[in-house]
């Protein structure tokens, strides 16, 4: 069980290139499903998901999404509940909320891996922008969109690293000396 | 210069759409990013004006246009990112020369 959980970890990779084979309404619901579980700071829950597979309003968050270079047939909009935050008397720039946004997108993607789906996660877009394409309530926040679909036969390797790394290079023991 | 229209009006508002979303973005992104938005929007309107454009534009366009999704994997190697924009560069111009030679010519 462990030694297939990180597997799954290890093998899941940033997917730029889809096709537009659907993805099940159940596969969809699992992947939310498990971002439920994804640690939350102080167990707030201000994430919100919007699924969006319409084809037309797909397109119009692709053109306002410089950093979306897939076509996937799922986009996942991972938002920051605002209200809920107030309503906590959560200070609005409390890095824990973009943090629960990071949980939420990393589970969500070892989640499609696991189901063998492709997942690429975005925040280059407008999101005053995808604001009005959506018509999100006022206190919804859009902080990440992750992509799921299928990998293309012929997408291209992930961007190249700067530099190659193990965990011993980003690790340290103890206290500094 | 031709004067052939390719871009049609849905096109040029799509292209205009990537081009402010991604001004704003910019704002919050590494500097090094910029360049890789430019490439995004360059290869969005070759793609909408590549079956309209005239043979002497269609070249560079084939040409040239399908290496940028390969660049923009390149970005950490700096050397390798701008020898492929110099090339770019070189290649428009190429291209504008031609243009202008037609025009001078009445081709």
């Amino acid at each position: 069980m462990s030694e297939a959980v990180l597997q799954c970890i290890k093998t899941r990779r940033v997917v730029r290139e889809m096709t537009d084979e659907p993805v099940t309404r159940e596969q969809i619901e699992a992947i939310l499903e498990a971002a439920r579980w994804a640690p939350s700071g102080g167990n707030l829950r201000p994430n919100r998901y919007i699924v969006i597979e319409d084809a037309e309003t797909r397109r119009l968050v692709r053109l306002v999404s410089p950093g979306m270079f897939q076509e996937a047939p799922v986009l996942i909009l991972i938002c920051t509940n605002m209200d809920v935050v107030a309503e906590q008397q959560v200070p609005p720039s409390d890095r824990a909320l973009l943090i629960d946004v990071g949980t939420a997108a990393q589970t969500m993607m070892l989640a499609a891996h696991a189901l063998g789906l492709a997942s690429g996660p975005v925040t280059s877009y407008s999101k005053e922008a995808i604001k009005v394409i959506l018509n999100l309530p006022a206190g919804y926040s859009p902080e990440m969109i992750i992509c799921v679909g299928r990998r293309a036969p012929d997408a291209r390797p992930g961007m190249r690293a700067f530099k190659r790394i193990t965990w011993r290079d980003l690790t340290h023991w103890e206290r500094f000396t | 210069m031709s004067e052939n229209w390719v871009l049609k009006e849905d096109e040029a508002i799509e292209l205009l759409a990537l081009l402010i979303s991604s001004a704003r973005i910019q704002l919050d992104e590494p500097a090094r990013y910029a360049p890789m938005r430019m490439l995004t929007a360059t290869e969005r309107l070759s793609s909408m004006i590549l079956e309209r454009s005239s043979d002497k534009s269609r070249e560079f366009l084939q040409d040239n246009m399908e290496r940028i999704p390969d660049m923009r994997m390149e970005m950490s190697d700096l050397p390798a990112y701008t020898e492929g924009l110099e090339a770019l560069c070189r290649s428009v111009a190429e291209c504008l020369l031609r243009h202008s030679q037609a025009k001078e010519s009445g081709a």
